[in-house]
């Protein structure tokens, strides 16, 4: 899987890469709009990242390119500026999503992997994780061939979990992904949804893939 | 005091004044001319009579009626000067005392001297007199009406222009309607007032925008560098050689960072509001919303143990999405963050307005400040941004609602009122 980071800021970019090299992909970056609009250009991209204020250019015109070229290269926005006209402007001219910085990279990871999901042909609507499967269009979720019954807090947090897997997610990134920016500073919540989905995904398939850092994040994983 | 009445306070006596100063000396004036015109009367008499007695060589016959009485009165010391005197004479025929204007002067006949004296009557002079005074008094009497019409209705109609900027300026509202397009006046003193007033409001405007703008733009530069160190952190956490220390400081770091971006967020939020970036208006049930809001707080509210009481009327209302989303969250919020276990949360919706009534571990707000940025209560733990109401008012201001705070017997109830446009 091939991503393209578009972001002037390089400390963002390198952390962004390090974050998803650790999934199947392959990232590029490109700091200015010339050299984004070239790579956009050249190669095909199974999903991009683009912050819409880059130095000599506007992303939106990068969209604009893309669109006019006929890509169907996934794009998610990612903006500080979080107006409303831009995001409703990237999303009429074809930007799979927006996401408003500052976000948490397993967020990110989780958004790029559903925009890679629809983009795929035949609609793959499957994710796999052993013998878990979830169709993320009927969100329902088998193990072992068996369904397995979820409430929507715990549906979207093993989802959340599958696309940041292997990788620590902290209670902040939890709490937000599942209640928006204004969870109460308590984290109790994420406590017992987690507690929950562990206890049922442990009887369903013998196995314990949650893993409990210290306390300040978790992580699903098979070792 | 008006302007008017401390305006005729001085001018009413000030014509009253003038009119009976003037009134009197007119009154002088009027009398000496006409006692003039009299003695000038009775000196032709006293030509005649010397005349008379010049060719006839004897007194001519006393006379003795109401307008002229002529007498002689023998003496033995000769007047040497004619002299005049105002006096009132008693008249037999018609029983009465009337004025007269008596002229006393010397003639000698037949050898003897006498004294004659001449009586004119007044009266006329008098009616006159009172003629002219009754006229004085009418016009002090009709100056003074007019005086009252015109400050009563000239005065407020010249005023007007003074009165229309007056009630623009009262209305002049930076973050509503920040024009204030008077009125164009021919008067030059309102004219000029208007060009003050227009040049402030215009500086008071210039200055209120950079303001907001510079707020817009610290809170979006914030955003970058707020996003390059929660990425960090996110690629920092992942490092399986940290220990428990570390991680905890890490997570203290997530935790004010999370309270940091959200100050901001709620900032940013703020300025657009202001700046009216929410105009997409669609109807909204309003008690669907409540409940998807209550299950997305479902578990708060069950670790809280509260009991919430519904009383929720089917309403619609033509508003921003997630103006009212926004609006809906945080009073829900607000109910259930400070609210005390076992506590309770009425939420009542009718027609025209919604209530929020919430038990809590705080004591009675300032109804002047709770709707301020970053009041907070002492007792309130440092939970939130201080920012949500403020929001909640922003919305309700742009949206054309009302929201109202009262306290009673440890219950804190919000209410927004939908001025009429709710159906």
């Amino acid at each position: 899987m091939k991503i393209l980071i578009i972001e002037d800021e390089k400390t963002l970019s390198e952390s962004i890469t390090a974050y998803l090299k650790g999934e199947e992909y392959i990232c590029e970056t490109a700091a200015d709009y010339s050299s984004a609009l070239e790579k956009t250009e050249s190669y095909n991209y199974d999903c991009i990242l683009l912050d819409l204020t880059l130095p000599q250019g506007n992303g939106m015109e990068i969209l604009r390119q893309l669109r006019k070229n006929n890509k169907t290269d996934g794009v998610l926005i990612i903006s500080a500026k979080n107006a409303i006209d831009d995001k409703v402007a990237g999303l009429n001219l074809g930007a799979d999503d927006y996401l408003a910085k500052p976000f948490h990279l397993s967020e990110l990871s989780a958004r790029i992997a559903a925009i890679i999901r629809r983009k795929q042909f035949e609609g793959n609507n499957l994710v796999r994780f052993h013998e878990i499967s979830i169709d993320t269009f009927a969100k329902t979720v088998m193990v072992k061939n068996r369904p397995l019954e979820l409430t929507r807090k715990e549906y979207d947090l093993l989802l959340y979990f599958i696309s940041n897997k292997g990788r620590v997610i902290s209670k902040n990134a939890i709490a937000e992904h599942l209640w928006g920016d204004d969870m109460p500073g308590n984290y109790d919540f994420i406590y017992t949804h987690i507690k929950n989905l562990r206890k049922k995904l442990q009887d369903a398939s013998q196995e314990d893939y949650i893993r409990s850092v210290y306390g300040m994040g978790y992580k699903f994983t098979t070792g | 005091m008006r302007l008017l009445s401390r305006y005729n306070r001085v001018n009413i006596p000030a014509t009253v004044i003038v009119l009976l100063v003037s009134g009197l000396c007119y009154y002088f004036i009027i009398r000496s001319v006409l006692l003039n015109q009299l003695d000038n009367d009775l000196k032709v008499e006293e030509q005649e009579i010397n005349d008379y007695i010049k060719l006839n060589g004897h007194l001519p016959d006393p006379s003795d009626n109401k307008d002229q009485s002529v007498s002689f009165q023998q003496t033995d010391k000769a007047l040497v000067n004619r002299s005049f005197r105002s006096i009132r004479l008693f008249y037999k025929d018609d029983n009465e005392w009337i004025s007269s204007r008596q002229m006393l002067f010397p003639v000698a006949a037949e050898g003897k001297t006498y004294t004659v004296s001449i009586s004119k009557s007044e009266e006329e002079t008098e009616n006159l007199i009172q003629f002219i005074l009754l006229i004085t008094l009418g016009i002090v009497l009709i100056l003074l009406l007019l005086l009252f019409v015109i400050n009563r209705f000239l005065l407020n109609n010249l005023w007007q222009p003074f009165n229309n900027t007056l009630g623009r300026l009262k209305q002049f509202n930076l973050s509503g309607n920040p024009q204030l397009n008077l009125e164009y006046t021919p008067i030059r003193e309102f004219a000029d007032l208007n060009d003050a007033v227009t040049i402030m409001g215009n500086r008071v405007n210039k200055d209120y925008l950079r303001l907001k703008n510079f707020t817009e733009n610290a809170a979006h530069e914030m955003q970058t560098p707020l996003a390059i160190i929660n990425s960090k952190l996110d690629v920092m956490i992942q490092d399986e050689t940290l220990n428990e220390y570390q991680l905890k400081h890490l997570q203290e770091i997530y935790n004010a960072l999370d309270r940091l971006s959200n100050l901001n967020q709620s900032l940013l939020l703020l300025t657009r509001i202001e700046n009216n970036q929410f105009t997409e208006k669609l109807p909204i049930r309003l008690d669907d919303q409540v409940h998807e809001k209550l299950l997305l707080f479902e578990e708060m509210i069950e670790s809280g143990k509260l009991q919430i009481s519904l009383s929720l009327f089917p309403v619609t209302i033509l508003s921003n999405k997630q103006l009212v989303d926004i609006l809906l969250n945080n009073l829900l919020n607000n109910a259930i963050r400070y609210n005390v276990p076992n506590g309770s949360i009425n939420i009542t919706l009718a027609v025209n307005s919604l209530v929020i009534a919430n038990t809590s571990f705080l004591p009675e707000l300032d109804d002047q400040k709770v709707f301020q940025r970053f009041y907070r209560h002492a007792d309130s733990r440092q939970e939130g941004n201080g920012l949500g109401l403020s929001i909640v008012k922003q919305i309700c201001e742009m949206a054309g609602y009302s929201i109202s705070y009262r306290y009673l017997n440890g219950v804190h109830a919000f209410e927004v009122h939908f001025s009429g446009t709710a159906h």
